[in-house]
């Protein structure tokens, strides 16, 4: 065995050695110039350059950038290889370390975008920063690389305002990926995750499962880095880049491109351009949720239609709600109209300024439902009338011929708020029907007088049986022309003051003076107008039309005080004195006793005398005749 | 027919009258009816021929109508003053006691209680009702139309109660005699058996001799006296003698009562 001291001192010896060769072989090393700090002794020189191809290249490195940065504890030949000090440039083949030389556990790189990219391009070469900063400033060194128009459009990205970064969706690092169509919607759902939710209740995923390939994602909509936020920019970037495109949506049908265009024309499409305002696109269809109208959870489903267009116009959805139409939209009726029936869909137009809802034009609207309608109760003629007769009426003509002061269906019944005549708030219920008809522009000088007059005393007194404006002139085919027929017009103008002053009924039950029709058809008057002669006074031509009085009220035409001035138009001689018993007789014996008694003498006369005639006569001739026989035989 | 004989009963005068009167009456008839009856199917008949004016040319020839007959009735009081026809017309148109005497006997012969036919003169009870009748008839014809006609004058004078007064017996007056015309005067002249199928006396101006027997025997009577006593004074008894056996002859008696 060999003696432990004699071990350790060889050893000893040995090291030493070996120390010493190295230490001088480093030392040689050193003395051949490869350190860092002899590389930058010269290109600590900010003005050292080199030429290659015929550029000018800055040889310049930092020390300070370099001793701070990550790679400080390396030598600058780590990195550049195959170095020879002596020549310049200092290697031929400018060869570079493989940064995985040192970095060897780099994963997912090569499945990276960034797989060819050179590390430097994102560690920077000599100030290589450690990760923490780089994380840092990622997306400011992405976008030193990524600078076509449509990345940069994110520096200004509400996403950049909120500080999320490009590596909150590409992942970053060196797991940097493209984001596939498919990833979207889960990219953009991290953090927007309700309206991904939201958008997968939407026609668009719906379709886009469907295996749709032109189904939008988030950012066919918001645009991938420009995220868009405007509407209006949302609708003309996204909704109508797809939805107008014809080849995508072709045809002319509802949803077709087509369809929507009429939407650049509407009065939505015509002011938002000034003002953002106006509804667009998803105003009305909702955003991330949007679906066809035919779904029920849709925002354009007829269901929904007073809320979706509520939103703006709340005022109206609300008189709509307590109209006819309104109620029946309530209850879910099929027959009943919604916004869209009368104002359309994509091609809403205002109704000021469009030819659509001028007068004449939005007849046709209502009538294309009400086309076959019957108005509820029978006119004065005892006729069913059609709502439609309104085509045949004088405000119809009238209209046509330009005559704007004539009212369509909306003067009389409202728009939004038309109801039915048995609803007591109603236009045209029995106790607005003058105030409608006489509203300002239109009848007003009937109004006036009808409302002093007695049959208005009546409906003010809520009688069913009074008349109103449209009980004397009709509804929709009112027409009171100034009709050449002087005889026609007087004698439905009797049938017509008849209908309600001859009905026994009707008398009897308001104490109406009796028998004015039969009086009135006995007479002069009566039997002249019977008889084909227009020139003869009928009942207006006495009693007036809009404000007729009872004789008893002195302002009255057939007051006694002014019954001169009334017969007077006629017949000259007339005078106050003059009437000394009842004009309408219909009780000879109480209100004219001597054509009572006149009556009554002459039938006595007629029967009596006649009567003798001729049993004179029946006798004279039995007799006669039996005489001419005895003489014969 | 016993004789062709002819006995002027109306002359060319009164022949000329009567057809004015006749004409006048029946437009009248016609036009004051179709204003009261204006729905009835011979007004609406009329009308359709005449066409939308009807009722104003109702009224107008109303009025016209009214004028002649107005003119023939003023014309026809002229006549019976101051023309010697005319005077003896009135005079044997005055009803007098003997007509009371026919009238009873008439209805007694007529309705069975005696046998013999009252014998009557130019103008019997028959004929004196109706001429009387039309008298009275014109005159309230008369002054009932021209209030009704001229009613601005005359509302001041009789109030509307008078022209309702008016216009009622005007009504009336008219549905009266109407009635009598057609009953009483068309009988006698068409279908009385004696002249039937009618009197010609209006369009020709004579009765035959045996309607006169019939009708106005006692006429015939002295009409034929006056003519014998012209010709032959001397024969008169005689020619009386012969009426009377004539009379007695184509006297009327009731073949019932001769059978008993
Ligand atoms: C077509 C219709 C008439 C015919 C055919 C007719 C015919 C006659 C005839 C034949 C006579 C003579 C009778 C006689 O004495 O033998 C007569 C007399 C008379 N007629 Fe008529 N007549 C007509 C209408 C009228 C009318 C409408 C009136 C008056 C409103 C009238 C008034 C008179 C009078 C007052 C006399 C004289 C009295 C009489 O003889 O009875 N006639 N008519
Ligand atoms: C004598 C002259 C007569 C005159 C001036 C006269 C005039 C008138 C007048 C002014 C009227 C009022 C209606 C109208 O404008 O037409 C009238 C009605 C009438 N007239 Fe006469 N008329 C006369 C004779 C007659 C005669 C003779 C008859 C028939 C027999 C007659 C029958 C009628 C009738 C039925 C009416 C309708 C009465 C009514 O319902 O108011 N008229 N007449």
């Amino acid at each position: 065995m060999i003696p432990l001291r004699r071990n350790i001192v060889v050893i000893f010896a040995i090291s030493f050695l070996i120390s010493l060769i190295l230490i001088i072989a480093d030392r040689n090393i050193l003395s051949s110039s490869k350190d860092t700090e002899t590389c930058l002794s010269c290109h600590e020189d900010k003005d050292l350059t080199m030429e290659k191809n015929g550029k000018k290249i800055s040889l310049f490195v930092s020390p300070e950038h370099y001793k701070s940065s990550v790679h400080a504890g390396a030598e600058c030949v780590d990195c550049h290889l195959n170095y020879n000090p002596d020549e310049i440039p200092h290697s031929k083949k400018n060869e570079l370390a493989g940064c995985n030389s040192c970095h060897d556990n780099l994963k997912g790189i090569e499945k990276s975008v960034h797989n060819k990219v050179n590390c430097y391009e994102c560690h920077s070469k000599h100030d290589v920063k450690p990760v923490r900063l780089i994380r840092e400033n990622q997306t400011q060194s992405c976008l030193n690389c990524h600078k076509n128009k449509n990345i940069r459009k994110f520096s200004t990205s509400i996403h950049a305002k909120k500080n999320v970064g490009c590596d909150d969706c590409h992942k970053g690092g060196h797991q940097t990926a493209k984001i596939s169509k498919n990833e979207v919607n889960e990219v953009c759902g991290k953090c927007h995750n309700k309206n991904k939710m939201a958008f997968k209740n939407s026609i668009h995923h719906t379709v886009m499962q469907g295996g749709n390939k032109n189904a939008p994602v988030c950012t066919d909509c918001h645009g991938s880095h420009d995220i868009l936020t405007s509407k209006v920019s949302i609708e003309s970037e996204g909704c109508l880049n797809c939805h107008l495109n014809e080849k995508l949506f072709p045809g002319e049908e509802k949803g077709s491109a087509k369809f929507v265009a009429q939407y650049k024309t509407s009065i939505h499409g015509l002011l938002r351009k000034g003002d953002s305002e106006a509804a667009g696109c998803v105003d009305c269809h909702g955003d991330h949720m949007v679906q066809t109208p035919d779904n029920p959870a849709s925002a354009t489903a007829k269901a929904r239609l007073l809320e979706t267009c509520g939103k703006c116009h709340k005022e109206t959805v609300e008189k709509f709600k307590k109209s006819k139409h309104g109620t029946e939209y309530l209850k879910n009726s099929d027959k009943a109209p919604s916004c869209v029936t009368c104002h359309g869909e994509h091609d809403i137009k205002s109704t000021l300024l469009s030819d659509e809802f001028s007068k004449v034009n939005i007849v046709e609207k209502c009538l294309k439902c009400h086309e076959d309608g019957k108005i509820p109760h029978k006119n004065y003629q005892g006729e069913e009338e059609l709502i439609s007769g309104y085509r045949n009426s004088v405000h119809y003509e009238a209209l046509k011929k330009g005559n704007l002061d004539a009212p369509t269906c909306s003067e009389c019944h409202g728009a939004h708020e038309m109801e039915n005549a048995d609803n007591p708030e109603s236009k045209i219920s029995k106790k607005n029907v003058a105030q409608t008809c006489g509203q300002s522009n239109c009848h007003q000088d009937q109004k006036r007088d009808y409302l002093e007059s007695v049959h208005q005393k009546g409906i003010s007194e809520d009688n069913k049986d009074a008349p109103t404006c449209n009980s004397c002139h009709g509804n929709h085919s009112i027409v009171t022309k100034k009709s050449d027929d002087k005889l026609a017009k007087s004698k439905n103008l009797i049938k017509l003051c008849s209908n309600c002053h001859s009905s026994v009924e009707l008398v009897e039950r308001n104490d109406l003076p009796t028998k004015v029709s039969e009086t009135y058809n006995e007479s002069f008057h009566g039997l002249a107008t019977r008889g084909g002669y227009a020139e003869v006074a009928n009942c207006e031509s006495c009693h007036g039309n809009h404000s007729i009085k009872p004789s008893s009220d002195t302002s009255s035409t057939i007051n006694k005080k002014n019954l001169p001035k009334t017969c007077g138009k006629c017949h000259e001689g007339a005078a106050e004195v003059l009437f000394t018993s009842k004009i309408h007789v219909s009780d000879t014996q109480k209100d004219s006793p001597w054509v009572f008694v006149v009556t009554r003498l002459y039938m006595i006369l007629i029967f009596g005398i006649i009567g003798f005639m001729v049993l004179h006569n029946v006798l004279d001739w039995k007799k006669k005749k039996k005489i001419k026989k005895v003489n014969e035989d | 027919m016993k004789t062709e004989d002819k006995y002027l009963r109306m002359s060319a005068n009164e022949r000329v009258q009567h057809f004015l009167l006749l004409s006048s009456f029946i437009v009248l008839v016609i036009t004051g009816f179709a204003l009261k009856f204006p729905e009835s199917f011979w007004v609406k008949g009329i009308a359709a021929v005449i066409g939308q004016n009807t009722f104003e040319a109702r009224g107008i020839v109303h009025r016209i109508a009214s004028v002649v007959l107005v003119m023939v009735s003023l014309y026809h009081v002229y006549y019976l003053f101051f023309t010697v026809r005319g005077k003896q017309l009135f005079k044997d148109f005055l009803p007098n006691r003997q007509d009371v005497t026919d009238f009873m006997n008439s209805m007694k012969y007529l309705i069975g209680k005696s046998d013999t036919k009252p014998l009557f003169g130019r103008f019997s009870y028959i004929e004196k009702m109706e001429y009387w009748a039309v008298v009275w008839g014109t005159f309230i014809m008369g002054i009932t139309g021209v209030i009704l006609w001229f009613e601005n004058f005359f509302l001041k004078y009789v109030t509307n109660t008078g022209m309702d007064i008016s216009s009622a017996i005007h009504y009336y007056e008219a549905i009266l005699a109407s009635l009598a015309i057609v009953v009483w005067h068309f009988y006698f002249i068409f279908l009385n058996p004696d002249v039937y199928p009618m009197n010609k006396a209006w369009l020709k101006g004579y009765l035959t001799r045996e309607q006169m027997e019939h009708e106005h025997p006692l006429e015939l009577e002295t009409s034929e006296k006056q003519n014998t006593d012209n010709i032959k004074e001397n024969l008169s008894e005689k020619a009386k003698d012969e009426t009377e056996t004539k009379n007695i002859a184509v006297s009327e008696t009731d073949p019932d009562i001769n059978k008993q």
